[in-house]
C-alpha cells in the first residue's frame, strides 16, 4: 500500500500580474476524506485545476500512487483514476438519468445503444454505491438538486476505475436535508477505499466529514490538520485568514437613522412567503440563509427583477411597486448582484463605460456623451476605490473578481444611491480586496445609506451587520442583533439546527 | 515571414480585397473608375444603406430583423396609395409611408417585448403576415403604379440637392443621424450595453424594454424611408420587393461588425460594407455578365467576404 | 439554472403549465377539425395522401435542420440553425434535371454529381461555423444566397421537366397502396430516428447541443458533432431534391424561398408541440405535416389562397407566444 494516493509538491503557477500558487503542496492518503479549505483566491481552485490538467504548473511535481505524472493532462489524470465532481452540475435537462450517467461512455451493441443494460447498471450503481434509489428513465429536469448531484457523481464513477475523487463545493446548491444524503454517499465511497478531496467553504462540513485538512492561504499550504473534530474550526479560520478574524471587518457601531425600506408580507409562491423586514438609514442588515432558502429570490423581488405575488414594499414611507430594476434605481435603490459576471458588469465594455452606465445623463449634453468628462469621472472613481489597473479604458472582463466588484460599486456610488442591496458581495474576491470592499460598505453606512447584505458567509454577516435576519425554507425564522452572535449560533440558525430563538430575538425588530 | 503575412491580413485583409476588386474592375472596364460611375455606385447603394442602418441598430441590441423588407414594402405601399387614392401631397404621403413602416416595427416589438418570442421567429412571423397582407391587398402581387405622382415625391429618387442626388443626400443625413445616436449618444451607449449583456444592463437600471421597442420601430421606419425612395424611383409599388434587401443588409452589418476592433455592429463599418457590396454589384454589371452568372458570382463573393472578415477578426485576437 | 427541490413551484402552477403545454397542439388540431367539418372531402384517404405527398420534401429537410439544432443548441441566432438546406435541395434538383434532361447524362452520374455538390456545401458550412467561429445563422443565410445564385447558372433560371422513370415512380408509384414517396420518407424518418436516438453518436450529438459544458466534461468534442450535423443536413437537402423533382415533375426556379420558410416553421412549431419545448425529429415531422394539412385544408374550404399565409403566420405566432409563455410559467 503506498503512502499517498496523490502527492503534489511545490506547485507554482503565475498568471499575468498574479501569483496564484507559490510552492504549494498537497498530499492525500488512500481511503481518506481530505478537506481543502482557504479563502477565495487562496489557490485551492488553481491547484485543483493544475491536477485536472486545465492549467499547467510553472513548477513542481505531481505523483499518483507514487508514480510521477508528467506532463499532467486531463487524459493521463483520467486514466490514473482521478475524477472531478465540479461545482456546477453540467447536466442536460432533457436527458434521462441513464443517458446522463453514461454520457460519452455509452454501452453499445451492433444494433445501437443497449439502453436497458445501461439503465440497469446505473440503477445498481445508485443502489449499491451511493445508497439511493433513482429511476434510470426519469428526466434530469424532474430530479431534485441532491439527486442531480448524485447523477453527476455516478457519471464520474460508473466505470469503476476511480481511485481519487475531487468534490468542489458539492453542497453549494443543496438544502440542509439533502446534504446528509450526499454525505452518506461520500462515506460509502470512502468505505470502498476511494480517496476523496473535499473542497468547501463550509467549515462545519469540513469538520463533519473530513479525516484530514489542508489549509491554503496566498497560494501556499499553510497548515495540515491530521486530526479533525468540531473544535478545530477556529484553528482552521486562523490558518485561513492568517490573523484574528476581527481584523477583516471595520465595524464600529452605526447610528441608526430614519426608517428607509420596509417590506410587509412579501411572498412568491414556492419561493418565500410572509417576509417582513425593515432597514434604516446608516444600518447594515444581514440576510443569512442557505442557498434555496429563498434569500436570492427575496433580493431579486425587492429590486424588481421578479414580481411579488403578495405583500407590499415602502420606501421612505411611500408604497412602491417596482416592475423593473429601472424603477428601483430611479428611487435610489441599487443592487450588487451575486452573479457579477452575468448581471453585474457588461463584461465587454470598458471600466469607464461600466462606471458611467447608470448615470449617463451626468456625462452628457443634450444626449451626446461627453467622453472626456465620462473618462475623468470614471478615473476619479477608479482612484477613490483603488481599482487596478487604474486604466479607465481597459475591458472589464480582464479585471480580477475583486476589481470587477469594485467597479460595480463605483457605478452605484456615482448615482448617489441611498439603499444598497448587496447579494454575496465578496464571492470570488481575494482577501485584500475583500477588506477594501468591507471598508467601502462601512463608509456607505456611515454616510447614511441603508444596506441589506445577503450572504452565505456567517463570519461576514456577523462582522459587518448590525442585525441579521435568518431565512429558512422561504421564511424569516430568526431576527437577531449581530452583537455577540457567534458563527456557530448563526450556522445553527441557518441550518435549522437550533430551534430556540436567540436571546436578542425579536426585541430588535422594528 | 508567415507571421508578417498574418499580421498584414489581420490589419488590412478586407481593405486589400476592396482595392483588389477596384483594380480588377477598372482593368476590365475603364468606365468603372469614372466620376459618373462612382456616383452611380453610391446612388445604387443608397436604399440598401438606409435599410442596413436600421439593421445595424437591431443587431446591436442582440437581435435580428427579418421583416425589414416588409417595412420597406409598407412604406412604399402606404405612400403610393395615399397619393393615388386619397390625393395626399408629397410630404403627407411620405409621413404616411413612414407610419406604415412603424406598424411593422410595433408588431415586432409587441411580439418580442410583450410576448417574449425570439426576434428571429417573431420577425419571421411578421414577414409571413406582411407578405400575405400584401398579396391580399394587391390581389396576388400585382404592382400598384402611380405615374402621375407629385414631382416633389418623384424627386426623392431622381432629384438633386446642389447637384447631389436626393437619395444620396437622404442616405447621408440618415447615416449622420444614426452615427450620432449609435456611436456618440448615451442612447447608443445603452443600446450597445443591452445588446452585449441584457441581464447586466437590466440590473444597471436601463429600461431594456423601452429601448428594444424604440429600436425595432426606428429600424422599420428607416426601412420605410428606403421604400419611399424605391417607389418614387419606379413610380409604383411592387409587392414583396423589399425581400431582396434583407440578406445584403444582414451581411453588411456583420461584415461591418467584423471590421470593428471589438466586433460590434457599427455605422462606419456598415457604410463601408454596403459600399463594398455596391462596388461588387456595379463592377459585375459593367463586365456585361449575364444576369444569372452575376447572381451566382455576387453570392459567392459575399460568402467569401464574410469568411474573410471573420477570419481577419480572429487573427487580430 | 438548477433549482433546489425544496423551492419548486407547487403542483397548482404545474397544472396550469400543463394546460398551456398542450395548447399549441390543441389549437392546431382544433383548426383541422374545424376544417374537417366545413370542407366536404377533407377527412378522406385521398386528402390525407395529398397532404402527406405535399409535405414530403419539407419533412426531409426538417430532419436535417432538427439535427443541426440538436447539435448546436436551440438559440436561433447563436445556436445551431441551417438555412442553406433548401438551397442545397434546389441546386441538387437543378443539377439532376439539367444533366438528365438537357445533356442525356445517365441518372446515376447526375445523382453522384448532385451528391458531390451537396457535400461540398455541407462541408463549407461546417468549416465556416466550427473553424472560423461564424454564427450559423449568418453563414447559412449567405450560403443560401450563393447556392441559389449558382443554381440560376445551372438551370439558366428555367423550368426543366424530368421524365425519368425513377422520379416518376417517386411521384406516382405506390408501395402497399400508399404512395412511394411517403413510404420512402417514413423509412427515412425511422432511419434518422434510430441514428439520433438509438446510437451512441446520436446521443452524444444531442448532449453537445443540450449542454456544451456537460459534453466537454464527458470528453466529447462539440465542434466535431456540429461539423457533421451540417454535413448530414446538406445530405438531407440532397435527399429532398428527389422529392422536389417528383412533386414538381422537374426543377422549377423559386422553390427555395417557400421551402426555407416552411422548414423553419415546421421545425420550430415542432418544438412548440413537444412538451419539453425542444426541437425533436418527431415534432418537426408533425409540424411539417400539420402545416401542409392546414394549407390544403384552407384550399379545400375555398379560402382565398392569399389569406392562407396570413392565417398561417398568425397561428404560428400564437403558438410560439404560447410556447414562450409556458416556459415563463415554468421558470
Amino acid at each position: 500500500m503506498s503512502a499517498s494516493v496523490l502527492l503534489m509538491q511545490d506547485i507554482a503557477k503565475t498568471f499575468p500580474g498574479v501569483v496564484a500558487l507559490d510552492a504549494a503542496s498537497l498530499s492525500v492518503r488512500p481511503g481518506e476524506i481530505h478537506g481543502l479549505v482557504g479563502e477565495n483566491g487562496a489557490g485551492k481552485s488553481t491547484i485543483i485545476k493544475v491536477l485536472a490538467g486545465v492549467y499547467h504548473a510553472d513548477d513542481g511535481t505531481v505523483s499518483i500512487q507514487d508514480t510521477p505524472v508528467s506532463p499532467v493532462t486531463s487524459e493521463v489524470i483520467h486514466a490514473a483514476g482521478v475524477r472531478f465532481i465540479h461545482q456546477e452540475l453540467h447536466l442536460v435537462p432533457h436527458f434521462t438519468v441513464t443517458e446522463s450517467v453514461f454520457m460519452g461512455q455509452e454501452i453499445t451493441t451492433r444494433l445501437g445503444l443497449s439502453r436497458r443494460l445501461m439503465c440497469a447498471r446505473a440503477e445498481t450503481f445508485f443502489r449499491d454505491v451511493l445508497d439511493v434509489e433513482i429511476n434510470g428513465d426519469i428526466l434530469i429536469r424532474d430530479l431534485g438538486t441532491a439527486e442531480r448531484k448524485l447523477v453527476q457523481i455516478a457519471r464520474a464513477l460508473i466505470d469503476d476505475q476511480a481511485r481519487l475523487v475531487v468534490f468542489d463545493e458539492p453542497t453549494a446548491p443543496l438544502a440542509s436535508g439533502e446534504i446528509e444524503k450526499l454525505f452518506r454517499a461520500i462515506r460509502r465511497l470512502k468505505d470502498r477505499g476511494i480517496a476523496i478531496i473535499y473542497v468547501s467553504h463550509y467549515l462545519s462540513e469540513i469538520t463533519d466529514i473530513c479525516d484530514r485538512v489542508t489549509v491554503f492561504r496566498n497560494g501556499r499550504d499553510v497548515a495540515v490538520l491530521d486530526k479533525v473534530d468540531e473544535n478545530c474550526a477556529n484553528e482552521l479560520i486562523k490558518a485561513m485568514v492568517g490573523r484574528e478574524i476581527d481584523a477583516l471587518y471595520p465595524k464600529s457601531g452605526h447610528t441608526r437613522g430614519a426608517l428607509v425600506l420596509q417590506a410587509k408580507g412579501l411572498g412568491d409562491t414556492g419561493y418565500f412567503s410572509d417576509i417582513s423586514l425593515s432597514a434604516h438609514s446608516g444600518e447594515i442588515v444581514g440576510i443569512a440563509g442557505l442557498i434555496g432558502s429563498g434569500r436570492e429570490e427575496l433580493i431579486d423581488t425587492l429590486y424588481g427583477l421578479r414580481p411579488a405575488r403578495t405583500g407590499e414594499v415602502t420606501l421612505h414611507g411611500k408604497p412602491v411597486r417596482f416592475s423593473s430594476p429601472a424603477d428601483a434605481v430611479a428611487r435610489g435603490m441599487v443592487l450588487v448582484p451575486r452573479d457579477r459576471r452575468r448581471d453585474g458588469l457588461v463584461l465587454d465594455m470598458s471600466v469607464s463605460e461600466n462606471i458611467n452606465l447608470a448615470s449617463l445623463e451626468e456625462v452628457s449634453c443634450y444626449g451626446i456623451e461627453l467622453r472626456n468628462r465620462a473618462r475623468e469621472r470614471a478615473s476619479r472613481q477608479i482612484r477613490e476605490l483603488d481599482i487596478r489597473p487604474d486604466n479607465p479604458a481597459i475591458i472589464s472582463r480582464q479585471l480580477s473578481g475583486g476589481n470587477q466588484q469594485k467597479t460595480v460599486l463605483a457605478r452605484w456610488l456615482a448615482t448617489r444611491a441611498a439603499i444598497f442591496l448587496l447579494d454575496e458581495p465578496t464571492v470570488g474576491v481575494d482577501v485584500g480586496a475583500k477588506v477594501e470592499i468591507y471598508q467601502l460598505i462601512e463608509n456607505l453606512a456611515r454616510n447614511g445609506a441603508a444596506i441589506l447584505l445577503s450572504s452565505s458567509d456567517p463570519g461576514e454577516l456577523i462582522g459587518m451587520c448590525d442585525r441579521v435576519l435568518v431565512m429558512m425554507r422561504g421564511r424569516i425564522t430568526h431576527e437577531t442583533s449581530a452583537v455577540g452572535l457567534s458563527i456557530d449560533q448563526l450556522v445553527a440558525m441557518t441550518t435549522g439546527a437550533s430551534t430556540q430563538n436567540s436571546a436578542e430575538g425579536h426585541a430588535d425588530a422594528r | 515571414m508567415n507571421q508578417t503575412l498574418k499580421s498584414i491580413i489581420a490589419r488590412f485583409g478586407f481593405l486589400i480585397i476592396i482595392v483588389a476588386f477596384v483594380i480588377f474592375f477598372s482593368a476590365v472596364n475603364p468606365v468603372f473608375l469614372g466620376g459618373d460611375n462612382l456616383m452611380n455606385i453610391v446612388e445604387g447603394s443608397a436604399i440598401l444603406l438606409i435599410v442596413a442602418l436600421g439593421m445595424t441598430l437591431i443587431v446591436a441590441t442582440g437581435g435580428i430583423d427579418l421583416s425589414v423588407g416588409i417595412a420597406l414594402d409598407f412604406g412604399a405601399a402606404f405612400a403610393i396609395v395615399a397619393m393615388k387614392e386619397y390625393g395626399f401631397g408629397w410630404y403627407g404621403a411620405a409621413l404616411i409611408g413612414i407610419s406604415g413602416g412603424a406598424i411593422v416595427g410595433l408588431l415586432n416589438a409587441a411580439l418580442i417585448v410583450g410576448l417574449k418570442v425570439s426576434p428571429f421567429l417573431a420577425t419571421l412571423g411578421t414577414f409571413f403576415i406582411g407578405s400575405s397582407v400584401q398579396r391580399i391587398f394587391t390581389n396576388g402581387g400585382g404592382p400598384i403604379s402611380h405615374r402621375r405622382m407629385p414631382q416633389e415625391f418623384r424627386d426623392l429618387a431622381v432629384g438633386d440637392v446642389f447637384g447631389i442626388p436626393t437619395e444620396v443626400v437622404i442616405a447621408a443625413v440618415l447615416v449622420l443621424a444614426y452615427f450620432i445616436v449609435m456611436e456618440r449618444s448615451i442612447i447608443g451607449r445603452r443600446v450597445h450595453a443591452l445588446g452585449m449583456q441584457r441581464s447586466a444592463a437590466r440590473v444597471a437600471g436601463l429600461k431594456v424594454n423601452k429601448y428594444l421597442i424604440l429600436c425595432f420601430v426606428a429600424a422599420s421606419m428607416t426601412a420605410a424611408v428606403g421604400g419611399l425612395i424605391a417607389s418614387a424611383n419606379i413610380r409604383m409599388f411592387t409587392p414583396l420587393s423589399g425581400f431582396s434587401y434583407l440578406l445584403d443588409a444582414i451581411a453588411a452589418v456583420f461584415i461591418g461588425a467584423a471590421l470593428h476592433p471589438r466586433g460590434r455592429p457599427n455605422i462606419p463599418g456598415t457604410v463601408i460594407a454596403v459600399l463594398f457590396l455596391g462596388v461588387i454589384a456595379n463592377g459585375l454589371n459593367l463586365m456585361g455578365l449575364n444576369f444569372n452568372t452575376k447572381d451566382a458570382l455576387s453570392g459567392i463573393i459575399l460568402v467569401s467576404a464574410l469568411a474573410l472578415v471573420v477570419a481577419q477578426q480572429k487573427l487580430r485576437h | 439554472m438548477p433549482m433546489p427541490a425544496s423551492a419548486r413551484p407547487e403542483s397548482g402552477a404545474s397544472g396550469l403549465s400543463r394546460i398551456i403545454d398542450a395548447a399549441p397542439l390543441v389549437i392546431f388540431l382544433g383548426m383541422l377539425i374545424y376544417i374537417g367539418f366545413n370542407a366536404p372531402n377533407f377527412m378522406s384517404f385521398g386528402t390525407m395522401q395529398l397532404v402527406l405527398n405535399q409535405s414530403v420534401p419539407v419533412v426531409v429537410v426538417c430532419l436535417g435542420l432538427s439535427i443541426v439544432v440538436m447539435a448546436g443548441g436551440d438559440d436561433v441566432v447563436s445556436g445551431g440553425i441551417d438555412l442553406s438546406i433548401p438551397a442545397t435541395a434546389v441546386i441538387c434538383a437543378g443539377i439532376i434535371a439539367q444533366l438528365v434532361t438537357n445533356t442525356d447524362t445517365p441518372l446515376l452520374l447526375a445523382i453522384a454529381l448532385a451528391l458531390g455538390a451537396a457535400m461540398f456545401i455541407g462541408i463549407v458550412a461546417g468549416l465556416m461555423v466550427t473553424r472560423l467561429g461564424m454564427t450559423p445563422l449568418l453563414t447559412t443565410l449567405a450560403l443560401f444566397v450563393a447556392v441559389v445564385g449558382v443554381t440560376k447558372v445551372v438551370t439558366s433560371s428555367r423550368r426543366i421537366n424530368v421524365d425519368d422513370p425513377f422520379i416518376i415512380f417517386l411521384r406516382d408509384g405506390e408501395i402497399l397502396g400508399i404512395s412511394a414517396g411517403v413510404v420512402i420518407t417514413l423509412a427515412l424518418v425511422l432511419v434518422f430516428y434510430h441514428f439520433i436516438h438509438r446510437t451512441k453518436w446520436g446521443l452524444n450529438l444531442q448532449a453537445v447541443g443540450g449542454s456544451c459544458e456537460a459534453a466537454e466534461i464527458s470528453g466529447l468534442k462539440p465542434g466535431h458533432f456540429l461539423f457533421w450535423a451540417f454535413v448530414i443536413a446538406a445530405f438531407t437537402g440532397f435527399l429532398a431534391s428527389f422529392f422536389l423533382l417528383a412533386r414538381g415533375s422537374g426543377s422549377s426556379p423559386g422553390t427555395e424561398n417557400n421551402l426555407m420558410l416552411e422548414m423553419v416553421l415546421a421545425t420550430f412549431l415542432g418544438a412548440a408541440f413537444s412538451p419539453r419545448r425542444v426541437v425533436t425529429l418527431w415534432g418537426a415531422v408533425l409540424g411539417a405535416v400539420l402545416v401542409a394539412a392546414l394549407s390544403i385544408g384552407f384550399k379545400t374550404m375555398g379560402v382565398n389562397v392569399f389569406w392562407t399565409g396570413l392565417i398561417k403566420g398568425s397561428l404560428i405566432l400564437v403558438v410560439l407566444a404560447l410556447a414562450a409563455l409556458s416556459s415563463r410559467v415554468k421558470s
